[in-house]
């Protein structure tokens, strides 16, 4: 296995094409889209860069968080007035309406925070891919990362000429 | 010759039609980002003499007529406030239910014009989120300040006593607890997740101090695809699941007063009622913020453009029409009724001595936005629209006094009727919110990008012009 070295070239975004171009090659040069990622100071959509579709699992951990708000809300409603039952004459012991205020709330507070959990628990698992950074990225450039095998470095290098991209030394992530 | 004079001044009028639509709108004026930045940074770094000046006034105010006086309030009882029989909801809940109100805002302008795709939201929205969560954090003090005996609040917490008593989930003051506490957490996740570029834009430009809580603040953020994938899809669910919450809120605030039986508050539209009086008075404040920030901070005259005064200026008009429809439906009906009782507060309300808080409410709330909001150059002058706004958060609060203390000071017995005057303690903490709001925003105005710049670059890059006939529109792409 030959050993490989992470590279990033670096666009201005008004050269976006350029930066889809280079995915193109990148892919052409036997780079395989795990090898490659991009990095923006604003979204694009993976469809503008040609870029396999990314996943996320926020939608389900969210949808998981509802699910405990409303487990918690049930209990709460109906759980603990069997803890110390107080029978008032015509009021019954489990009223529903009042109860979906309840239940609404902390449904809605189960899918907001698990959402935000799953933003920072998905940031914080480790993640495939080369890993680098460039502060000129937040200033309006865009960086293609990519890991290339180092006996093929000159072969890329010269494949990406053409589109004179700004080559970033060490980019390894600093931030 | 005739011909070339034409070329000309089509040419001419081509290029004149350009330069207004840059001046018009941000979307068409873009400006590289690096210098986006860069005013964003200057605007947050600049702090003038006077800045530290209303900084420490608006400190001291909080020190002294917020926590001075709410001690001494502690400590002497609930006896120093003007509240007597039969008028124990007083300026306090009144206050809490504004500063609700204006919380709205943040949600409705970033949740509800980001959902419907509304361009000229970019510029304001984080400012109008810092609204929000600032709104509810002096509101949510107030049942604290209410409840007297402060010490025994979290006797609302949903945990067992040593009884193995739980708190009564039926009643709407532990809604009231709970709503505001998932508003609370909602809206700050809500400000926070979009600041996430923003923050490592600013640890990228920043060194010292700053540089550590921005780097911590920004989550590692470099903006690979899969983080602004996630992003996205978080804003997504946000954006639309705290729009509900938003409803919620306000109508279960409604409900602490249409649940009970009081004359004049057991009413089946004060949901919606309050919903729209407290979108009304939200909408309106953010014009007040946007005016103050635009004309004290430097670079925003670029991001804060009069198209975003004259869209708000609609905005308000609107939703004073439709606080105008909701109040004479109330109005209408509660007459109607016949019941004796609601007749005699409402004619209290209009023609007792203190009437003039409801002609203040008429006046500010509907005569003074209809009369000026429709012309098209009142929405574009800043300080007119700050002065009217003003009016309309007056007028929001003459109506939330008109419903508490107007209301409860003139229920069915005579015997029990009462006045309420404030005193000194109920003002000073009542004026301490308003310094407590004001000093948080001075604060996060030099901590916190107040611009969204990925979302204005976004919204810059997805704007263009293109020819259609002999004229030039707007056409805004989907870069989603």
């Amino acid at each position: 296995m030959s050993a490989k070295s992470v590279q990033m070239v670096l666009y201005p975004d008004t050269h976006l094409d350029q930066a889809a171009e280079t995915i193109h090659r990148l892919r052409q040069h036997g780079i395989d889209d795990r090898d490659i990622s991009v990095i923006s100071g604003v979204p694009y959509s993976d469809k503008i860069l040609g870029r396999p579709m990314s996943w996320t699992r926020i939608g389900l951990i969210g949808l998981a968080g509802a699910v405990v708000g409303f487990a918690i809300a049930t209990s709460l409603n109906f759980g603990t007035p069997y803890l110390y039952p107080i029978r008032v004459g015509g009021q019954p012991f489990f009223p529903i309406p009042t109860s979906i205020v309840v239940t609404f709330e902390l449904t809605m507070l189960g899918l907001l925070i698990s959402t935000f959990l799953g933003v920072f628990i998905e940031t914080i698992t480790p993640s495939y891919g080369p890993k680098g950074y460039s502060p000129k990225v937040s200033d309006g450039h865009i960086g293609v990362l990519f890991s290339c095998p180092t006996e093929k470095m000159d072969e890329v290098k010269k494949g990406l000429e053409d589109l004179k991209p700004e080559w970033v030394k060490n980019p390894e992530a600093k931030l | 010759m005739a011909a070339e004079t034409k070329t000309l001044s089509a040419t001419h009028s081509a290029s004149q039609e350009g330069e207004d639509l840059r001046q018009e709108h941000l979307m068409h004026d873009p400006k590289p980002r690096e210098e986006m930045n860069g005013m964003v940074m200057e605007a947050m770094q600049t702090t003038s003499k006077k800045y530290w000046i209303a900084l420490a006034i608006f400190g001291l105010g909080v020190l002294i007529l917020l926590f001075g006086f709410w001690g001494n309030q502690i400590i002497t009882g609930m006896g120093v406030t003007g509240k007597r029989r039969p008028v124990f909801w007083a300026l306090y809940i009144t206050t809490f239910v504004f500063w609700i109100g204006i919380s709205h805002a943040g949600t409705f302008v970033s949740a509800i014009l980001r959902v419907f795709k509304a361009e000229f939201r970019r510029p304001f929205t984080r400012a109008a989120e810092l609204m929000t969560t600032f709104g509810l954090a002096a509101g949510a003090l107030f049942p604290l300040i209410h409840l007297g005996r402060v010490w025994t609040f979290y006797w609302m917490i949903p945990y067992p006593n040593a009884r193995w008593l739980w708190p009564n989930f039926r009643s709407p003051l532990v809604w009231d607890f709970l709503a505001i506490t998932t508003y609370l957490l909602s809206s700050t996740i809500y400000l926070y997740l979009p600041l996430i570029p923003d923050l490592a834009m600013a640890r990228d430009r920043s060194t010292g101090w700053r540089h550590s809580i921005y780097k911590l603040l920004a989550l590692n953020w470099r903006g690979t695809e899969a983080e602004w994938h996630r992003l996205r899809k978080a804003i997504n669910i946000f954006a639309f699941a705290i729009i509900p919450v938003m409803f919620s809120v306000h109508t279960i605030v409604s409900w602490d007063f249409a649940v009970s039986q009081t004359v004049g508050w057991h009413s089946t539209i004060f949901g919606p009622y309050f919903i729209i009086g407290a979108i009304l008075s939200g909408v309106s404040a953010v014009v007040m913020i946007l005016f103050i920030i635009q004309s004290t901070m430097k670079n925003m005259k670029y991001f804060i453009r009069l198209e975003v005064f004259d869209s708000l200026g609609k905005l308000v008009l609107i939703f004073s029409m439709a606080w105008a429809y909701f109040f004479f439906n109330e109005y209408l009906l509660h007459w109607y009724g016949g019941y004796q009782a609601v007749r005699d507060l409402l004619t209290f309300h209009a023609q007792g001595p203190t009437a003039w808080v409801w002609y203040t409410m008429l006046i500010c709330n509907v005569a003074i936005p209809w009369l000026t909001l429709w012309n098209r150059k009142i929405r574009r002058t800043p300080l007119a629209m700050f002065i009217i706004t003003t009016l309309v958060n007056v007028g929001m609060f003459a109506e939330r006094y008109t419903i508490i203390p107007l209301t409860l000071g003139e229920q069915r017995f005579p015997f029990d009727w009462g006045a309420y005057s404030p005193r000194l303690t109920d003002i000073s903490i009542v004026i301490g919110t308003f310094c407590l709001f004001i000093f948080l925003y001075l604060l996060a105005s030099r901590l916190i990008p107040l611009i969204p710049v990925w979302e204005v670059q976004e919204g810059q890059m997805a704007h263009s012009t293109r020819k259609l006939g002999k004229g030039k529109v707007t056409s805004v792409a989907e870069l989603e």
